[in-house]
């Protein structure tokens, strides 16, 4: 291999890549607000005993996790506006389409968290006289948050790398930035490089603190 | 009229019958040990009582109050007040783990009763020094003896000042040398005055706790006498049996 490396391209372009960096973070954060809150109530419903919340929910969460995110994001952002005749941004659909990705799978984590906590903690709130909401909200929601929280940050790091898809749909965020600086100064090495070693940068230490965080849940759960 | 009055209550699981026309009377000055063997029903009726099973019939009356009636089709009557005013504590689980023991106590009285979060905090800290746990109420239950947590656990019901308190055999998955303490809050809430209902293998705590001792077996009371008399001169041939097995096993 003969190549220079030549780093100037990437000095110059770096301010654009952290911009960049920014709107990645943003679809991440709003993704994962939507995938923890959606994701919570697909997975209470999806506890119900009647069949027509639980069926709808079910092909919800299994089309989302058998199709490929990559052309969820690219339906949402071709197909909606046709069928409904609505022009959102394509930061909007990017957000939407990867938060609803993330709730079908999210939901399946509280799910899994909800049926493993003792089905005694029902009786003994029932007994202290907090209805079906104060249950929901103050003995199973803390408690399947704690239980998945390992799982949660698993997909709601999942989902900011999977977050590059959006450079497709020309949403300007870290990939898409580094696309264009690559191909504007043919530094495609030092440039992708760089962008991977930014992802990187991010979801390493949160990786790391998940292993910390279920050591910990599983202490403060123990029976 | 009795302060606890169940009257012909009826509980089934699918075919299988636990209950068909179930009496039982409790005074207000009473603590009644339910024993029995195993899958009478014991359990079953405290659960009823606390209106966490459906019933397919009877009612259960609280100081002349409706407060369950039972219906076949699954659509039992349920006055909610009954979850206020009676206090449970059961065998496993009793513990919300995601709280501190100050927040276990906390939680009915300021979520569900409106009670201001400081005046909660001050009544639980009350408790918890009463029962010897003041130094407990940051920890979290997975810090905790089984023992301890039974007596949090006790300590979380009587935060809600209940008028009749239901033990579900709150000491049977404890180590034996845990059971004393227990055993020992709960002689001090007797000696305080407070009506319950306890359910127990230990023939012992029941005769020493008791004011009554109901004997069932399959769903029906056998025998129903003062502790003296039940465990000293039994009446029924099916009370002097299921007592001679038990307690020959105890040794």
């Amino acid at each position: 291999m003969n190549y220079e490396f030549d780093w100037f391209y990437v000095k110059k372009g770096f301010p654009q890549l952290i911009e960049g960096l920014w709107l990645t973070l943003e679809l991440t954060l709003w993704a994962n607000v939507i995938g923890l809150v959606l994701g919570f109530l697909v997975a209470i419903g999806m506890l119900s005993k009647i069949k027509a919340i639980v069926w709808p929910l079910t092909a919800y969460i299994e089309f989302f996790r058998c199709t490929p995110a990559l052309i969820q994001l690219v339906w949402f952002f071709f197909c909606i506006p046709i069928l409904f005749n609505v022009w959102w941004s394509a930061e909007f659909m990017g957000i939407l389409a990867l938060g609803l990705n993330l709730a079908a799978f999210n939901a399946e984590a509280y799910r899994a968290a909800i049926q493993a906590i003792p089905h005694a903690h029902t009786d003994a709130s029932t007994a202290l006289g907090l209805n079906v909401f104060q249950r929901i909200i103050h003995v199973i929601l803390p408690q399947a948050l704690i239980l998945s929280l390992p799982v949660l940050i698993t997909n709601g790091i999942g989902i900011f790398q999977q977050s590059a898809l959006v450079a497709l749909i020309s949403v300007e965020d870290l990939m898409y930035q580094g696309r264009y600086i690559s191909t504007q100064t043919f530094r495609p090495i030092e440039t992708l490089t760089t962008v991977a070693l930014i992802y990187f940068a991010v979801s390493f230490p949160v990786s790391q603190a998940v292993t910390l965080i279920e050591r910990r849940t599983k202490r403060l759960l123990a029976n | 009229m009795a302060f606890v009055e169940i009257d012909g209550l009826v509980k089934r699981y699918g075919s299988l019958s636990i209950f068909e026309g179930f009496d039982l009377h409790m005074e207000n000055a009473d603590r009644l040990v339910l024993i029995g063997p195993s899958g009478c029903g014991k359990s079953t009726l405290l659960r009823c009582m606390m209106g966490l099973e459906d019933i397919a019939g009877g009612t259960i009356r609280l100081g002349g109050d409706d407060y369950i009636q039972g219906a076949t089709d699954g659509r039992m009557t349920l006055d909610r007040r009954v979850q206020k005013e009676v206090g449970m504590v059961f065998q496993h689980y009793t513990l919300f783990p995601h709280l501190s023991v100050l927040g276990n106590l906390c939680l009915a009285p300021v979520r569900s009763r409106g009670v201001k979060k400081s005046e909660a905090r001050d009544k639980a800290m009350g408790l918890l020094e009463r029962f010897g746990l003041a130094e407990r109420a940051n920890f979290y239950p997975s810090q905790l003896s089984g023992g301890q947590k039974q007596r949090v656990a006790i300590a979380r019901a009587l935060m809600l000042d209940p008028k009749l308190m239901l033990f579900d055999e709150v000491t049977s998955a404890l180590d034996p040398e845990l059971v004393v303490e227990v055993e020992n809050t709960m002689m001090e809430l007797a000696e305080g005055g407070m009506p319950m209902m306890i359910v127990t293998h230990d023939m012992h705590f029941a005769r020493s706790i008791a004011t009554k001792v109901v004997f069932q077996e399959r769903g029906k009371v056998i025998e129903a006498a003062a502790p003296d008399d039940l465990f000293g001169n039994p009446q029924q041939e099916r009370t002097r049996d299921f007592l001679r097995n038990v307690l020959h096993i105890e040794g």
